[in-house]
């Protein structure tokens, strides 16, 4: 069975890569933004199966974003894993306690990504 | 995943690495100007920053296009930029080899 993803991240290259990713090696359907802001309207129009959100970002940050999704009735059931590049254990219980699916962290391997958000979230 | 298909994503990978390549290079050059200027004296609490940020993106990024030494020693970079409210003159020189091996790593990925 196909699914839908949202990758919300402002860095072009990390986006590109994580878009290619999913769908070269799991035929998903990719839709991207580069804003917290851009991830909002997004995720309301396509309603994703799935959201893959940066955590470091200018502006709404992903925190914030993932807050504003879970408010929002159109989206609040949407699962959302972080992406993030801080590794400090600090900062992942920081973001385990805000709710979301899963943390995972950058650098990811393209030809596994898709099988790591699979294996979270019980897709076959 | 069929051969074929790991063939086609390492492919468009390379394309991607050299589409992006003058962003990583910029990134480097960030962090190179920050060593440099470090040697000579203290910086401003922004060009630190602006450090921090471009060894934490490179940290995010590199180890994706299978550079994963590149990865951990932007890491280090980030940590010592984040920690030290400007880096110790004596910590210059450790910066500056740091970073020349990041670029290394950068030019040496075809």
């Amino acid at each position: 069975m196909s699914h839908s993803i949202l990758v919300i991240d402002d860095e072009d290259d990390i986006r590109e890569v994580a878009a290619l990713s999913l769908e070269t090696v799991a035929g998903w359907q990719v839709f991207t933004a580069n804003s917290g802001t851009q991830g909002l309207a997004r995720a309301v129009e396509h309603q994703p199966d799935a959201i893959l959100l940066d955590v470091m970002m200018p502006g709404m940050d992903g925190p914030t974003t993932f807050r504003e999704l879970r408010k929002n009735p159109a989206t609040a059931r949407i699962p959302v894993l972080l992406l993030t590049a801080k590794v400090q254990s600090s900062d992942q219980r920081r973001f385990a306690d805000l709710g979301v699916e899963a943390i995972l962290l950058k650098p990811f391997d393209p030809l596994t990504l898709s099988t790591q958000i699979a294996s979270v979230l019980g897709w076959k | 995943m069929a051969a074929d298909e790991r063939t086609a994503l390492t492919a468009a990978l390379d394309r991607l690495w050299i589409q992006y390549l003058p962003l990583m290079q910029e990134r480097v050059e960030i962090l190179e100007a920050a060593a440099r200027d470090l040697a000579a004296g203290p910086i401003p609490d922004d060009r630190q920053q602006e450090a921090q940020a471009a060894a934490h993106k490179l940290a995010g990024v590199l180890g994706t296009f299978g550079l994963t030494r590149g990865t951990e020693l932007a890491r280090e970079l980030e940590i010592i930029y984040s920690r030290q409210n400007n880096p110790e003159a004596s910590l210059a020189e450790r910066l500056s080899s740091i970073t020349g091996e990041i670029h290394t790593i950068v030019d040496s990925r075809k």
